[in-house]
């Protein structure tokens, strides 16, 4: 008891006495755990960092505790690892366990706990470096490499497995800055090659556990490299004096031929030049003489072969409010029908005219019939002799005033469909003339020869030998209010027409057909060549159907009106012409202007004069109604 | 004469070192399957470790001092003494209990990304690695006598024992505990390669 009193009384003395002294003194400061390490697995050591402290003198202390176990344990050994440290040997050890560490630091004033820290030994491993590090230069053939070998160190045990390590070295030049590092795995030797002759190198090598952390860089080796012929690097400067060798050789050889090479590479563009033309005489100044030489023989060309100019196909201009193109098509089953598509080529043929193309043949009548205000044109062809197929079926239903608006359409109303009585032939090539639709006119208006006296009334011109023929109307877009009149015509057309069919009902059917010649009478004051027919052939002369036709084409109206035509040799086959078949005439007055034509020049002026353009025309002349 | 008995020694040395070479090779795959695998559980820990905040990591380490792993019932060697007194037959069976007891709890570790989803696939392979090497070592004479190591505790449902809100504390324990019972493997496995290894330094 006394001696308690007296440790206490001690105590109190002493800090009334530092007090006293006036300097203040604190428990220890917080010491930390800096690390905990472990060189094989098998052992370890922790390092603390002492606080401060305060003043007084202060004892640390370590405690641990293993997992599962509340037990504290404090540690065996504060020497061997040195200051502020704490060393587990074997006994101690044990790894999968994990520990939780403490450090207490103690003075007079008080303790003062750390931080604890859990520890597991398998994932502390810091290894030593490896020991006995051998550098060798050896040789292979003509080149050096360096061999490096290594032992692992000492205290991990490598060897019953129980720590495996992986090795990594670096090598550099003497006074390099830079190192080369290179990993080698689980082996410990390596192999270096590429060495710079006569250099100097340093060798260093460290460790790893698989899982754990890097040892220490081993110490320095150090290496001389034997100085040696590096064929390598003498081969390659050899190429670049090569190289630049035969560099120079070929630009010399470029510079001497430069101005062929360019020749060659670049060829000079040809200036202009002209056949003939002098160009110093222009320099002169005497320019006349420079062009002088330009006219020759050939420049310009002062003749021509007009023949060369010629076409065949003749293109009678129609003026535009009358222009009413009647085409005839004939369809014969055995031929070939050669369609007049006059509106859709505009460019074929025109000549000096700019009209439609107009095939002007021959009509077997009337074509002396006076050319009407309406111009057109029938084409007829009194070919064909067969009977009823030969007959062309004009298709009524190709009327289509619609059609009208936008181009030259060759329909006829549907009116003058074919007689019943007269099976039709149908148009052979009824697509093809869609555009220009050839309803012809079939008729069978008029027979032959025994019908004449029927149809006086008609038209006066009309000639009743002849068979059906097929009228083509074309109308253009300009003429509406002519077709108005072609509808009053072709009513009164039909009236006539059902007054022929009525009269001829019983009549048969008209097989013959042949064309006859008409000869330009005169060109009518309205621009109108009037046609007479020509008895070339005896009107009783029925079976001669084959009549090798001749006929011109008029090619065009001349200036002064006349008409230009062509001769042209027989043509037989191909042509389709209908055989012509009179039009009755509305008004027996103006039957005199039944036949026109479609002048292929400006119909203004009207011709007085008759001509006779020579040789005969084949003018499918048509003679409709004037209005 | 000579010739012939030298040319049937030398045929008579390879046969009979087959089995062994055959031991050397499963032995190297497994070991390194295993390591692949402790590999694999590394980074998935230290992964979850990054991810969690500081004061959680605290109060896991406190916490995981308090737990306990699945397989501490399964008797290791826990130092190297230990581990090499054991045999070789010893330490394969002891990792084979170890492997075997991570089949079940490694499907709850198997979702999510590729290299997650391969751990349960890997576990029965190695599984059956380790059985086979069982039997390629075993002899008649050594009958594992140890009735001990062969306890089984219903270890299937420990980790879903705990609360649903400490998930977090869940998936820290599964895969620190995954992560070290991987290492104990590998560790069984590389000693019980050198042990039966000829070579001197089994290692390379």
């Amino acid at each position: 008891m006394r001696k308690a009193e007296g440790g206490i009384l001690l105590r109190l003395l002493l800090l009334f006495m530092l007090h006293a002294t006036g300097t203040s003194y604190s428990p220890p400061g917080k010491p930390t755990l800096t690390r905990c390490r472990s060189p094989e697995k098998e052992t370890f050591t922790c390092w603390w960092e002492p606080g401060s402290d305060g003043g007084l003198p202060t004892k640390y202390a370590l405690y641990y505790r293993k997992e599962n176990s509340d037990k504290v344990f404090e540690c065996p050994d504060y020497r061997t690892a040195g200051e502020n440290s704490c060393f587990f040997n074997k006994n101690d050890t044990s790894v999968w366990v994990n520990y939780n560490i403490t450090v207490v630091a103690t003075n007079a004033l008080g303790r003062t706990f750390s931080d604890p820290v859990d520890i597991d030994v398998v994932y502390i491993v810091k290894p030593n470096p490896p020991e006995n590090l051998a550098l060798t230069v050896l040789w292979d053939q003509t080149w050096p490499y360096l061999h490096v070998s290594w032992e692992s160190p000492q205290k991990a045990d490598t060897r019953s497995g129980w720590i495996t390590l992986i090795y990594e070295l670096r090598i550099k030049l003497e006074d390099e800055d830079e190192w080369e590092e290179h990993p080698a795995g689980q082996q410990k030797t390596f192999n270096i090659f590429s060495l710079c002759s006569g250099g100097k190198y340093l060798v260093q090598v460290r460790c790893k556990p698989d899982h754990g952390f890097w040892s220490e860089w081993s110490s320095s080796q150090y290496v001389k490299v034997p100085e040696y012929f590096n064929r390598e690097k003498s081969m390659w400067v050899l190429a670049v004096i090569f190289s630049a060798f035969a560099l120079f050789i070929i630009t010399w050889l470029i510079h001497m031929n430069c101005h062929n090479l360019k020749q060659c590479i670049l060829p000079s563009v040809p200036g202009p030049k002209i056949k003939g033309f002098d160009e110093q005489l222009l320099k002169d100044g005497k320019s006349m003489d420079a062009f002088s030489s330009l006219v020759g023989a050939n420049f310009p060309p002062t003749t021509t072969n007009y023949e060369d100019l010629l076409v065949e196909y003749l293109e009678v201009f129609v003026p535009e409010e009358r222009e009413l193109m009647l085409e005839e098509t004939k369809e014969l089953h055995n031929d070939s029908l050669k369609f007049e598509n006059s509106t859709s080529d505009c460019d074929s043929g025109r000549g000096s005219c700019d009209s439609h193309t107009l095939l002007i043949d021959k009509s077997e009548e009337e074509k002396g019939q006076q050319p009407d205000q309406q111009s057109s044109e029938i084409k007829m062809d009194g070919k064909g002799q067969d009977e009823e197929d030969k007959y062309l079926t004009c298709s009524p239903e190709n009327v289509d005033s619609h059609q009208l608006s936008s181009e030259k359409v060759k329909t006829w109303p549907s009116s003058f469909s074919p007689l019943p009585e007269y099976s039709p032939i149908p148009l052979q090539q009824p697509n093809s003339h869609e555009t220009s639709k050839q309803p012809c006119l079939s008729d069978s208006l008029f027979a032959a020869g025994p019908l004449p006296s029927h149809f006086p009334h008609l038209g006066h011109n009309t000639k009743d030998e002849i068979g059906s023929s097929y009228w083509q109307f074309g109308i253009s877009n300009k003429q509406l209010h002519l077709l108005h009149q072609q509808m009053e015509a072709h009513q009164q057309l039909q009236a006539h027409k059902n007054a022929s069919v009525s009269n001829i009902g019983h009549l048969q059917l008209p097989s013959v057909r042949f064309t006859e010649y008409v000869e330009v009478q005169r060109v009518s004051d309205q621009n109108m060549v009037i046609l007479h027919p020509v008895p070339s052939h005896p009107e009783t002369s029925y079976p001669d159907w084959h009549q090798t036709e001749e006929y011109s084409k008029v090619k065009c109206v001349d200036n002064d009106n006349g008409l230009l035509l062509l001769q042209r040799e027989g043509v037989e086959e191909g042509m389709d012409m209908c055989s012509y078949e009179e039009l009755p005439e509305s008004d027996p007055s103006k039957t005199t202007n039944t036949t026109f034509t479609s002048p292929c020049s400006q119909p203004a002026p009207s011709v007085q004069d008759e001509r006779v353009v020579g040789g005969y025309v084949e003018t499918s002349v048509f003679t409709l109604p004037t209005y | 004469m000579d010739t012939t008995l030298l040319l049937l020694s030398v045929m008579c040395l390879t046969v009979s070192s087959q089995p062994i070479t055959d031991s050397q090779r499963l032995f190297s795959i497994a070991v390194s399957r295993v390591q692949h695998l402790h590999l694999l559980a590394q980074r998935l820990f230290s992964e979850f470790e990054s991810s969690l905040q500081t004061e959680e990591q605290r109060q896991l380490n406190k916490i995981f001092l308090q737990d306990f792993c699945n397989s501490d019932y399964i008797i290791s060697p826990i130092d190297k003494h230990e581990t090499q007194r054991s045999s070789v037959l010893k330490l394969l069976s002891i990792s084979y209990r170890l492997v075997e007891s991570w089949e079940f709890p490694s499907r709850s570790l198997s979702e999510g990304s590729t290299p997650r989803s391969q751990i349960s696939p890997k576990l029965s392979e190695l599984k059956t690695g380790i059985l086979l090497l069982i039997r390629a070592n075993q002899d008649a004479a050594e009958i594992f006598t140890d009735t001990s190591a062969f306890q089984l505790a219903p270890y299937g449902n420990y980790y879903q024992s705990l609360g649903a809100d400490e998930s977090l504390r869940q998936t820290y324990e599964l895969l620190a505990c995954f992560k070290k019972d991987m290492h104990k493997v590998e560790t069984y496995m590389t000693v019980a390669k050198c042990r039966l290894s000829p070579e001197a330094n089994c290692t390379l």
